[in-house]
């Protein structure tokens, strides 16, 4: 059987949705049977950068030249380029402050005036840079998510995409609405779903880590809050933490 | 149909004798403080006095994710597990008429397998109840669709039986009932009275699954529901989270997907779907609700009007679930016609 030919690959991130595929360790052996993984710094080292893959998957956001150069290569090397998690997917936690922070600012904040020139720019998602075929979301991504999307790949497919919010999963579970019974802020109404609402089972309001839900209601959803007596500035915050730039105005 | 009496001191032998026909289930609060149907491990934890469940019954017809069918070593495998046998006890009469139209959607010709297995292993056990703020059906039904209903009463409950497994149980639990006398045990609990204007609508009559009188006359009830300048209103307010759906006794909308596995197999499982999310009107090409506003229309209309070859039948049992589990407060009653208008 052609064994299909995989890159893993890390850019500006903490590598968690790399690691979350390292986590399925019932299932390594049978991936590593399947595919052939020819370039994945984070788990082997000696992998030949000039090989050409079948499907790369990219975790991480772009805010370095490298990172930049790193992915052009991948894509122009791949078949298919599929972005892992919420940083690859919509700039993620590296850019909760480019709203609000000049980068210099930001860098300066962080390695101090003696650090002396960063080549760094603002923190972005792979699809301002590339065409991305796929994308699993998530911060990290469930592990269900990941071999889903690696049976999907050996099948020569791609899986379903969760287009609903966290709220379908979470009223499916019966857990206790967050938002209305406990006035929590609670972002299930616009964050897409697919985590099994993880946390509100545990009474942790949903901090939106899998990105906006497609047509997210946001004005309602900043009313909703507004009504709760969170204030703007906190509940644009919060909102900011997995994605930096939402429509407020937005209601489809 | 015969009527018998259960006194309140032998509820929980009877419930004991409920054992016998399967696993016991009814309405109690979970950790978390929401009102769900579960296994009754304490009869003391059970709610009999509660106002609706989050999630309806149909979730022991319908499970959220099923598989239906599994490829693997060559070979097709049908994903059925064998059915449990469940006893639902004190199920409002508007989850039994839910019940009863899910029914008819499932076991008319041909049936769902999954479904029938799962509903043949089912007992119901019906219970009277006390309308709130968000209920609004019609009444108490005297024959809703179960083995036996509980109808409370001074000092218990008048029991009644509608099917041979009802019988059954009876015959069985013949030690804590008792022949029913309506003279010597007390005046028959009245039905809850049918609570009529303000922000209810008389017209509904969605328990008896009669053809829909939503709007008197002849005035087709799509028509006058889709010019209606509400359903703007509703539509930006929505947040598209789907819970009307989710925990609405009679949705049943599904999707079918195909899980490869790494090994070379894969299962076809059943989900949930629901009409409120895009994704549900998208065919190849395009989608034919692209709208917000057409996706709840058609959702409230689904309920009201319904599709051939249930056309015309109403599947709201008017629990009042969508109410109050929507955080914008969409009020389909808004949207009725008042009675005589």
């Amino acid at each position: 059987m052609n064994r299909p030919r995989l890159a893993i690959a890390g850019l500006t991130a903490c590598s968690g949705c790399q690691l979350m595929l390292l986590n399925c360790e019932g299932e390594l052996p049978e991936i590593v049977e399947r595919f052939e993984i020819v370039h994945f710094p984070m788990g082997e080292s000696g992998s030949d950068p000039l090989d050409r893959y079948d499907v790369a998957i990219v975790e991480g956001a772009v805010s370095t030249p490298k990172d930049h150069q790193t992915l052009f290569r991948l894509r122009n090397a791949s078949r298919t380029l599929i972005a892992l998690g919420t940083c690859a997917l919509f700039g993620g936690v590296a850019a909760m402050n480019n709203g609000t922070w000049d980068r210099g600012e930001a860098l300066r904040e962080v390695y101090g005036e003696g650090a002396g020139e960063i080549d760094s720019f603002r923190p972005a998602a792979l699809g301002s840079f590339v065409t991305v075929d796929f994308a699993v979301t998530g911060c990290p991504p469930e592990k269900s998510e990941i071999l889903e999307l690696l049976s999907a790949l050996l099948a020569g497919t791609l899986p379903p995409l969760p287009s609903y919010p966290v709220c379908l999963e979470c009223r499916s579970r019966e857990n206790l609405c967050l938002l209305l019974e406990r006035d929590d802020l609670c972002l299930g109404p616009v964050t897409r779903g697919g985590c099994n609402a993880r946390c509100p089972a545990t009474g942790i309001a949903c901090e939106g880590c899998r990105g906006p839900v497609e047509e997210a209601n946001v004005a309602q959803e900043l009313e909703l809050l507004l009504e709760r007596r969170f204030s703007k500035e906190e509940i644009v915050r919060r909102m900011s933490r997995f994605k930096a730039e939402w429509d407020y105005g937005q209601r489809r | 149909m015969a009527t018998m009496f259960l006194k309140e001191s032998l509820l929980g032998e009877f419930l004991e004798t409920l054992r016998l026909f399967g696993e016991l289930a009814g309405p109690t609060l979970s950790v978390q403080g929401v009102t769900v149907l579960a296994p009754v491990t304490d009869p003391s934890l059970l709610l009999l006095d509660y106002k609706r469940t989050q999630i309806p019954p149909k979730k022991y017809l319908l499970p959220f994710r099923e598989k239906v069918i599994s490829f693997s070593k060559g070979g097709y495998h049908n994903g059925g597990d064998e059915p449990a046998r469940t006893v639902l006890f004190a199920i409002h009469p508007c989850d039994l008429e839910g019940i009863a139209y899910l029914d008819r959607v499932f076991l008319a010709d041909p049936a769902d397998p999954g479904y029938a297995r799962r509903r043949s292993g089912l007992t119901l056990v019906g219970i009277s109840c006390e309308p709130d703020d968000f209920c609004f059906c019609s009444g108490t039904g005297e024959a809703a669709p179960c083995d036996l209903f509980l109808n409370r009463a001074e000092g218990g409950f008048e029991v009644t039986l509608s099917t041979a497994r009802g019988e059954e149980i009876a015959a069985a639990a013949r030690g804590c009932l008792t022949a029913f006398d309506s003279a010597s045990k007390g005046k028959k609990s009245p039905l809850p009275p049918l609570r009529k204007g303000g922000d209810v609508v008389p017209a509904v009559r969605p328990q008896g699954l009669k053809r829909a009188t939503l709007v008197p006359g002849s005035v087709d009830p799509e028509l006058r529901f889709s010019g209606h300048p509400l359903w703007e209103e509703f539509a930006r307010r929505c947040v598209g989270c789907g819970a009307c759906s989710v925990c609405c006794p009679t949705c049943y909308c599904f999707d079918l997907r195909e899980y490869p596995e790494l090994t070379g197999g894969h299962r076809r499982m059943r989900e949930w779907d629901n009409c409120l999310f895009k994704n549900h009107g998208e065919v190849a090409g395009g989608n034919f609700r692209p709208e917000r506003l057409d996706r709840l229309r058609y959702r409230f209309l689904h309920k009201f009007c319904g599709f051939s070859p249930l056309e015309g039948m109403s599947s709201c049992v008017g629990c009042g679930r969508c109410r109050q589990f929507c955080p914008v407060d969409i009020d389909l009653r808004e949207l009725l016609p008042e009675e005589g208008s």
